[in-house]
């Protein structure tokens, strides 16, 4: 090797240097400026969501036409990403009230839209109906749902769960339906019932009908309904479910509070579950005390 | 040494020069090209890929290892003659895939990555056409890859 070879290698070492610095400050440039435009997005997105987010809370019912029924009400509604498919009905007409859980498929903005769009039919046709009778309003949405959106399609594509009440203030009955909806009643004695439920979804293809079954609330005390978000999370040492025992366990526990505290205890309970595991499912609840 | 013999694979000595050697495995149509220096002046690695043309031509040679494993400087005037001279002549004489081994060095993969860019602004990527370019870990990786007769 002779000294030409050591220069030339010195300058094609300089060469590659400067060259692949100057690579790398493009890259990180272009990066910077892709880093930028991704996060316009993501606040264009954000922003949107936000309203979207007003927008489905205001069809949240206000508590206090529960609270004229019963003796307290509470309710919680927690969606995964901002909106989603968890939401509250309650209407009310001269013969007492229906109310109840919907948990729409899915999550994020497809499911609002379903669970905005069922709320809305939910409005509509519960003024149809009579109140001792729920099924009837299930039975309605789920061919409504049939019709509207799965008619096309070889799987539905926009189901629902939950469980509608119906009582009414005349002969001071209640009675529901449930379409997978999950719930308790909880007895003066401390003792738990759980609601029996169909196994059929809203708008499915199943040619099952919807069932009222009447919930004799002489000794009862408290009655929970949820969404199975409230018992899917994951959290804890382990990362296990938050488990329908877990609920149980909880509402035993403190089965004196009256709606509003159990309603703070099943948050704080539920969060400290949860601590920073990201949000399984959208979640919510409704207790009513008798 | 007329040859190297790589996982039981026997290679013929063709071409020698003091920055690179160049075998050859008739029955594989595979060639390989090993830099034996930490650098390659640009006339030498000429000299190499222009023995590299004749023995295409004389043979039917479909594969060729490019093994870089020695090398610790990247020479862009080198990279822009292997792309935009060599392989647009030698590309519809039979080669179809040309394998190329660097050394395990992340700012050297780094600097061939930045010499590429700048080809292909300069000679557009159609450049890439004809000879499909793959990148190796070991000769012993495309003896697993290459049809064995």
């Amino acid at each position: 090797m002779d000294i030409e070879f050591y220069k030339e290698q010195l300058e094609a070492k300089e060469d590659m240097l400067a060259r692949t610095t100057r690579f790398l400050l493009e890259t990180q440039k272009d990066l910077e400026q892709k880093n930028q435009e991704v996060s316009e997005l993501y606040k264009n997105v954000l922003d949107s969501i936000q309203v979207a987010q007003r927008i489905q809370d205001a069809l949240l019912p206000n508590i206090d036409i529960l609270k004229s029924y019963f003796k307290d009400a509470a309710y919680y509604v927690k969606q995964q990403s901002g909106v989603g498919g968890d939401s509250v009905f309650v209407k009310n007409n001269n013969e007492g009230v229906v109310f109840g859980i919907l948990d729409s498929t899915g999550h994020g903005v497809p499911a609002a839209m379903l669970n905005i769009s069922c709320t809305l039919l939910l409005r509509e046709l519960s003024s149809s109906i009579e109140i001792n009778n729920p099924k009837a309003l299930f039975n309605l949405l789920d061919y409504q749902l049939e019709k509207t959106f799965n008619k096309d399609e070889e799987h539905s594509v926009a189901e629902a769960e939950g469980i509608i009440l119906g009582y009414s203030s005349h002969d001071n009955t209640l009675s529901y339906c449930s379409a997978k909806g999950r719930g308790f009643l909880i007895l003066n004695s401390g003792e738990l019932i759980e609601l029996e439920k169909d196994q059929k979804s809203i708008g499915d293809a199943s040619e099952i009908m919807f069932q009222n079954i009447p919930l004799c609330i002489d000794e009862a005390k408290t009655l929970l309904i949820y969404s199975d978000g409230l018992t899917d999370q994951f959290g804890g040492k382990n990362d296990k479910r938050f488990s329908k025992n877990r609920l149980k366990n909880l509402i035993e526990k403190n089965y004196e509070a009256d709606a509003q505290t159990l309603a703070k205890i099943l948050q704080f309970e539920h969060n400290a579950w949860r601590n920073t595991t990201q949000q399984t499912d959208d979640i919510s609840f409704l207790i009513i005390d008798f | 040494m007329t040859s190297m013999n790589i996982s039981e694979v026997e290679f013929k000595l063709v071409y020698q020069n003091p920055y690179a050697s160049l075998y050859l495995n008739e029955a594989l149509k595979l060639a390989v090209c090993n830099a034996e220096q930490e650098y390659i002046p640009i006339g030498h690695f000429k000299s190499v890929f222009l023995q590299m043309s004749a023995l295409i031509e004389q043979n039917p040679i479909h594969y060729l290892i490019f093994d870089k494993r020695n090398l610790r400087t990247f020479h862009q005037p080198s990279m822009e003659w292997y792309f935009a001279v060599w392989k647009p002549e030698i590309k519809n004489k039979g080669l179809t895939h040309h394998f190329k081994i660097l050394p395990n060095i992340p700012w050297f993969a780094k600097s061939v990555e930045a010499g590429k860019h700048e080809i292909f602004q300069k000679y557009g990527t159609d450049i890439l056409e004809g000879i499909q370019i793959t990148y190796v870990s070991s000769i012993e990786e495309v003896l697993e890859l290459i049809p064995k007769k």
